[in-house]
Protein backbone atom coordinates (compact mmCIF):
# COMPACT_ATOMS: atom_id res chain seq x y z
CA UNK A 1 0.00 0.00 0.00
CA UNK A 2 1.35 3.48 -1.24
CA UNK A 3 -0.93 5.65 1.08
CA UNK A 4 -1.83 5.83 4.38
CA UNK A 5 -5.37 5.86 5.45
CA UNK A 6 -4.83 9.77 7.62
CA UNK A 7 -2.53 10.43 4.29
CA UNK A 8 -5.56 12.59 2.26
CA UNK A 9 -3.43 15.64 1.09
CA UNK A 10 -4.89 16.16 -2.20
CA UNK A 11 -7.16 13.76 -2.39
CA UNK A 12 -10.64 15.06 -3.50
CA UNK A 13 -13.15 15.57 -0.27
CA UNK A 14 -16.19 16.65 0.46
CA UNK A 15 -16.92 20.61 2.28
CA UNK A 16 -15.13 21.45 4.94
CA UNK A 17 -16.87 23.51 7.96
CA UNK A 18 -13.86 25.56 9.13
CA UNK A 19 -16.53 27.97 11.13
CA UNK A 20 -14.93 27.64 14.46
CA UNK A 21 -16.83 26.12 17.10
CA UNK A 22 -16.01 25.77 21.30
CA UNK A 23 -14.62 22.40 22.39
CA UNK A 24 -17.52 20.26 23.69
CA UNK A 25 -16.29 18.38 27.11
CA UNK A 26 -16.23 15.15 25.48
CA UNK A 27 -13.12 17.03 23.83
CA UNK A 28 -11.90 18.51 26.19
CA UNK A 29 -11.59 15.33 28.75
CA UNK A 30 -9.96 13.49 25.86
CA UNK A 31 -7.46 16.17 25.50
CA UNK A 32 -6.84 16.38 28.91
CA UNK A 33 -5.94 12.28 29.46
CA UNK A 34 -4.06 12.52 26.31
CA UNK A 35 -2.05 15.64 27.55
CA UNK A 36 -1.59 13.64 31.11
CA UNK A 37 -0.59 10.45 29.58
CA UNK A 38 2.04 11.43 26.87
CA UNK A 39 3.33 14.17 29.64
CA UNK A 40 7.17 13.68 30.89
CA UNK A 41 6.11 12.51 34.14
CA UNK A 42 3.82 10.01 33.37
CA UNK A 43 5.12 9.12 30.02
CA UNK A 44 2.62 6.52 29.56
CA UNK A 45 3.15 5.89 25.60
CA UNK A 46 4.87 8.51 22.98
CA UNK A 47 3.03 11.01 20.77
CA UNK A 48 4.04 8.85 18.10
CA UNK A 49 2.47 5.84 18.85
CA UNK A 50 -0.62 7.96 19.21
CA UNK A 51 -0.51 8.70 15.62
CA UNK A 52 0.84 5.08 14.37
CA UNK A 53 -2.32 3.69 15.98
CA UNK A 54 -4.77 6.23 14.62
CA UNK A 55 -2.84 4.93 11.40
CA UNK A 56 -3.90 1.65 11.97
CA UNK A 57 -7.33 2.62 11.99
CA UNK A 58 -8.97 0.72 8.49
CA UNK A 59 -10.59 3.45 5.73
CA UNK A 60 -14.06 2.87 7.10
CA UNK A 61 -12.91 3.67 10.75
CA UNK A 62 -10.99 6.18 9.68
CA UNK A 63 -13.54 8.06 8.03
CA UNK A 64 -16.30 7.67 10.78
CA UNK A 65 -14.65 8.25 13.35
CA UNK A 66 -14.11 12.19 14.73
CA UNK A 67 -11.12 13.56 15.39
CA UNK A 68 -10.95 13.32 19.15
CA UNK A 69 -12.83 10.14 18.94
CA UNK A 70 -9.84 8.39 17.09
CA UNK A 71 -7.86 9.97 19.91
CA UNK A 72 -9.72 8.10 22.10
CA UNK A 73 -9.57 4.70 20.83
CA UNK A 74 -5.68 5.18 20.04
CA UNK A 75 -5.33 6.23 23.93
CA UNK A 76 -7.69 2.85 24.48
CA UNK A 77 -5.66 0.31 22.47
CA UNK A 78 -2.49 2.07 23.70
CA UNK A 79 -3.05 1.33 27.23
CA UNK A 80 -4.12 -2.18 26.44
CA UNK A 81 -0.32 -2.45 24.29
CA UNK A 82 1.54 -1.08 27.45
CA UNK A 83 0.04 -3.28 30.15
CA UNK A 84 -1.78 -0.70 31.76
CA UNK A 85 -5.02 -1.44 31.73
CA UNK A 86 -6.30 -4.46 29.77
CA UNK A 87 -9.05 -4.48 28.38
CA UNK A 88 -11.23 -6.61 30.78
CA UNK A 89 -10.61 -3.68 33.13
CA UNK A 90 -11.73 -1.13 30.98
CA UNK A 91 -14.70 -3.35 29.86
CA UNK A 92 -15.54 -3.44 33.56
CA UNK A 93 -15.38 0.22 34.23
CA UNK A 94 -17.63 0.91 31.33
CA UNK A 95 -20.17 -1.43 32.49
CA UNK A 96 -19.81 0.14 36.00
CA UNK A 97 -20.19 3.55 34.84
CA UNK A 98 -22.93 3.15 32.40
CA UNK A 99 -24.71 1.09 35.55
CA UNK A 100 -24.23 3.87 37.53
CA UNK A 101 -25.93 6.32 34.98
CA UNK A 102 -29.17 4.09 35.16
CA UNK B 1 19.94 24.01 17.50
CA UNK B 2 22.26 21.02 15.36
CA UNK B 3 23.49 18.57 17.39
CA UNK B 4 27.88 17.89 16.24
CA UNK B 5 28.77 14.90 18.48
CA UNK B 6 31.36 13.09 16.57
CA UNK B 7 29.69 9.99 16.33
CA UNK B 8 26.88 11.56 14.73
CA UNK B 9 26.99 11.48 10.82
CA UNK B 10 26.66 15.01 9.17
CA UNK B 11 24.16 16.09 7.21
CA UNK B 12 24.23 14.32 3.46
CA UNK B 13 22.55 17.75 2.20
CA UNK B 14 23.07 21.68 2.67
CA UNK B 15 20.80 24.45 2.38
CA UNK B 16 20.10 25.04 -1.74
CA UNK B 17 20.69 21.41 -2.45
CA UNK B 18 17.86 20.36 -4.86
CA UNK B 19 16.57 16.90 -3.73
CA UNK B 20 13.51 14.34 -4.81
CA UNK B 21 11.58 12.88 -2.11
CA UNK B 22 11.56 8.97 -2.66
CA UNK B 23 8.99 7.40 -4.45
CA UNK B 24 8.27 4.94 -1.82
CA UNK B 25 6.20 2.63 0.31
CA UNK B 26 5.36 4.60 3.43
CA UNK B 27 6.79 3.38 7.00
CA UNK B 28 4.47 1.75 9.40
CA UNK B 29 4.63 5.47 11.12
CA UNK B 30 5.21 7.57 8.17
CA UNK B 31 6.00 10.89 8.36
CA UNK B 32 6.46 11.95 4.42
CA UNK B 33 3.09 12.81 2.26
CA UNK B 34 2.00 10.87 -0.12
CA UNK B 35 1.58 14.16 -2.83
CA UNK B 36 4.97 14.84 -2.21
CA UNK B 37 6.23 11.79 -3.22
CA UNK B 38 8.37 11.93 -6.70
CA UNK B 39 8.58 15.58 -6.55
CA UNK B 40 11.58 17.97 -6.53
CA UNK B 41 12.48 20.20 -4.10
CA UNK B 42 14.70 22.38 -2.22
CA UNK B 43 16.31 22.89 1.00
CA UNK B 44 15.96 25.57 2.75
CA UNK B 45 17.42 25.04 6.22
CA UNK B 46 19.02 22.15 8.32
CA UNK B 47 16.14 22.07 10.98
CA UNK B 48 18.51 19.53 13.31
CA UNK B 49 18.64 15.54 14.37
CA UNK B 50 15.85 14.21 15.61
CA UNK B 51 14.80 10.57 17.44
CA UNK B 52 13.71 8.40 14.08
CA UNK B 53 9.91 8.55 14.84
CA UNK B 54 9.53 5.33 13.54
CA UNK B 55 10.83 3.99 16.19
CA UNK B 56 9.53 6.09 18.86
CA UNK B 57 6.21 4.85 17.27
CA UNK B 58 6.35 1.31 18.90
CA UNK B 59 7.89 2.88 22.54
CA UNK B 60 11.68 2.40 21.24
CA UNK B 61 13.67 5.49 21.89
CA UNK B 62 13.89 6.51 18.36
CA UNK B 63 17.67 6.36 17.70
CA UNK B 64 20.09 6.78 15.75
CA UNK B 65 18.47 10.08 15.50
CA UNK B 66 17.73 11.54 12.10
CA UNK B 67 18.51 14.71 10.20
CA UNK B 68 15.77 16.97 9.80
CA UNK B 69 15.49 19.27 6.63
CA UNK B 70 12.74 22.14 5.82
CA UNK B 71 12.28 21.52 1.87
CA UNK B 72 10.83 24.00 -0.15
CA UNK B 73 8.43 22.47 -3.52
CA UNK B 74 6.54 24.32 -6.31
CA UNK B 75 3.16 23.91 -6.01
CA UNK B 76 2.62 23.69 -9.96
CA UNK B 77 5.45 20.27 -9.59
CA UNK B 78 3.14 18.85 -7.17
CA UNK B 79 -0.54 18.91 -9.07
CA UNK B 80 -1.39 18.37 -12.23
CA UNK B 81 -2.88 21.46 -13.76
CA UNK B 82 -2.31 23.82 -11.26
CA UNK B 83 -4.02 26.95 -11.88
CA UNK B 84 -2.18 29.21 -9.13
CA UNK B 85 1.01 31.59 -9.66
CA UNK B 86 4.33 29.76 -10.68
CA UNK B 87 6.27 30.98 -7.34
CA UNK B 88 3.27 29.74 -4.97
CA UNK B 89 4.95 26.81 -2.80
CA UNK B 90 4.88 24.39 -0.32
CA UNK B 91 7.13 23.53 2.48
CA UNK B 92 7.74 20.54 4.64
CA UNK B 93 9.56 18.71 7.22
CA UNK B 94 11.43 15.97 5.57
CA UNK B 95 13.84 13.23 6.97
CA UNK B 96 16.85 12.83 5.39
CA UNK B 97 16.48 9.28 4.34
CA UNK B 98 13.65 9.84 2.46
CA UNK B 99 15.78 12.54 0.10
CA UNK B 100 17.70 12.02 -2.52
CA UNK B 101 20.38 14.13 -4.42
CA UNK B 102 18.40 15.49 -7.81
CA UNK B 103 21.68 14.45 -9.75
CA UNK B 104 21.44 10.48 -8.94
CA UNK B 105 17.81 10.76 -10.04
CA UNK B 106 17.59 13.31 -12.94
CA UNK B 107 15.14 10.90 -14.42
CA UNK B 108 12.45 11.52 -11.41
CA UNK B 109 12.98 15.25 -12.62
CA UNK B 110 9.67 16.83 -14.28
Amino acid sequence: MQRKVNDVGGLPGEHIDSVDHDATFFEKRIDAMLMLLISPKIKAFSIDALRRTIEENTLDDYTKRGYYEKWLYAIRHLLVEQQILSNEEIDQRITTIMQTKG
Amino acid sequence: MTDSHPEFPPPRFGVGDKVVVKNGPPETHCRTPYYLRGVNGQIIELIGRYQNPSLLAFHKPGLPKLWLYRVRFDQYKIWEQYNGANSDSVVADLYEHWLVPVKEHSNVAP
